[in-house]
């Protein structure tokens, strides 16, 4: 028996979920996914057109109990910010025994990173790269590099995409991370692959240990980035010890944390 | 993670932020020290950079997505407008997906300070600019 908690279920998201509840030791999910299904996902979604205009996660559940009716379901269809969720979050996310994260903008990978860490669970997270050119799975575990130690190792150099600046007059929007679209069939092998490594990690738990953290795959050669299609890459992630994500606990009791926050901007409300 | 009300947010502000704002200020001339403001959820670093030959008051905002998201930063001395300034005066300090490590925002090495310091940057070129017509640095790419 395992419970899985997930994040995203766009394109990438519903077909690593199509595989995970496969898996007969799956008898829990819940999925956080605040969007709607519109008519632009129909081209690389396992939904089709009979879907467009309700909410991903109602269309993700109603997959799920379509093909393991057994299964317990949940669902959260708000965002992991939202305003007064993080609470019924928490809980969820404490009685998981593993997370899997498919969403695209950077905000929520770190928010997810957090609530894992929180929680102290192990969870993965897979992205496809700009164009469908390949796409990397990582893999997180307790105490090990954080997404900010992963993401700050690998400097984010694997891009082709040349789009405009983010949008600095809504600094909370969303912020795409893929913007050139990945073919159906690009999505769907990288989800294949994240697949594989959740379900390995939830099988072996604190024993997994498959000689990478994070695996990078590509799709199509490209010129100074990938002389080869179909070549896998591992990287060995360690916890960067100078993270400002990961390594910043342990400093203060935490009763005395907003008192300590309190006087601070005091200080400096002054300086 | 929200920088005033998560526990991760606290600590990140306690442990990192503050200590190097501190460290900042320190023996500097109190009108150039960094003021912080609580505005609701949001933190507002209010400080003067005097680049060049002109002095400049800004503000930097942590909103409460802060590190994730980037910091905002605003010159409050009116401009001309010139290139890298967006709406509102707030200018374009960091570039998604650039391949150029320090056009990128990267929340678990950069702090506030480090954001005060790449305005530090915009600002000599802006004055380089403005005598030239030139900016100094290449586009982010």
């Amino acid at each position: 028996m395992a419970c899985i908690i997930q994040v995203g279920v766009g394109s990438g998201g519903m077909a690593v979920l199509d595989l995970i509840i496969r898996d007969p030791q799956v008898t829990d999910v819940t999925l956080i996914e605040p969007d709607r299904f519109e008519m632009d996902n129909v081209d690389r979604h396992l939904i089709g057109h009979s879907g467009v205009g309700r909410a991903k996660v109602e269309l993700a559940a109603e997959w799920v109990r379509e093909h393991r009716p057994g299964i317990r379901m949940r669902t959260v269809s708000t965002s992991l910010s939202a305003d007064g969720c993080a609470g019924s979050i928490d809980e969820l996310a404490d009685s998981a025994d593993i997370g899997i994260c498919a969403v695209d903008n950077e905000t929520a990978k770190y928010a997810w990173d957090e609530l894992m860490r929180r929680h102290a669970k192990p969870w993965t997270l897979g992205e496809v790269l700009s164009g469908g050119i390949g796409g990397f799975v990582h893999w997180f575990a307790p105490g090990n590099a954080c997404y900010g130690c992963v993401a700050g190792y690998l400097q984010r150099a694997i891009s082709i995409d040349q789009g405009k600046a983010p949008d600095y007059s809504q600094p909370d929007g969303g912020m795409a991370e893929t913007k050139i679209p990945a073919s159906r069939a690009a999505i769907s092998t990288i989800a294949s692959l994240h697949a594989l490594v959740t379900l390995g990690l939830l099988t072996h738990r604190t024993g997994y240990a498959p000689g990478f953290t994070s695996l990078l795959f590509s799709l199509e050669p490209v010129a100074n980035v990938f002389p080869l299609a179909f070549k896998p890459y591992r990287f060995q992630i360690p916890r960067a010890p100078d993270c400002l994500i990961c390594g910043t606990g342990g400093l203060h009791a935490e009763e005395d944390v907003d008192v300590a926050i309190h006087d601070a901007l005091a200080r400096l409300g002054q300086a | 993670m929200g920088l005033l009300d998560s526990e991760a947010g606290k600590r990140r502000l306690l442990s990192v932020e503050i200590p190097i704002i501190e460290r900042y200020n320190d023996g500097r001339d109190p009108a150039y020290r960094i003021q912080v403001v609580r505005v609701g959820t949001t933190l507002v670093l209010r400080y003067r950079l005097k680049p060049v030959h002109n002095a400049y008051q800004l503000e930097t905002r942590l909103v409460s997505s802060y590190p994730s998201v980037p910091p905002e930063t605003r010159v409050l001395t009116p401009l001309r407008h010139c290139p890298h300034l967006l709406e509102g005066q707030t200018i374009c300090l960091w570039r998604q997906g650039s391949t150029r490590m320090t056009s990128r925002w990267d929340p678990s090495r950069f702090t506030s300070v480090f954001a005060i310091q790449a305005a530090w940057r915009w600002l000599a070129c802006y004055e380089v600019w403005h005598e030239t017509g030139e900016w100094p640095l290449p586009e982010a790419k």
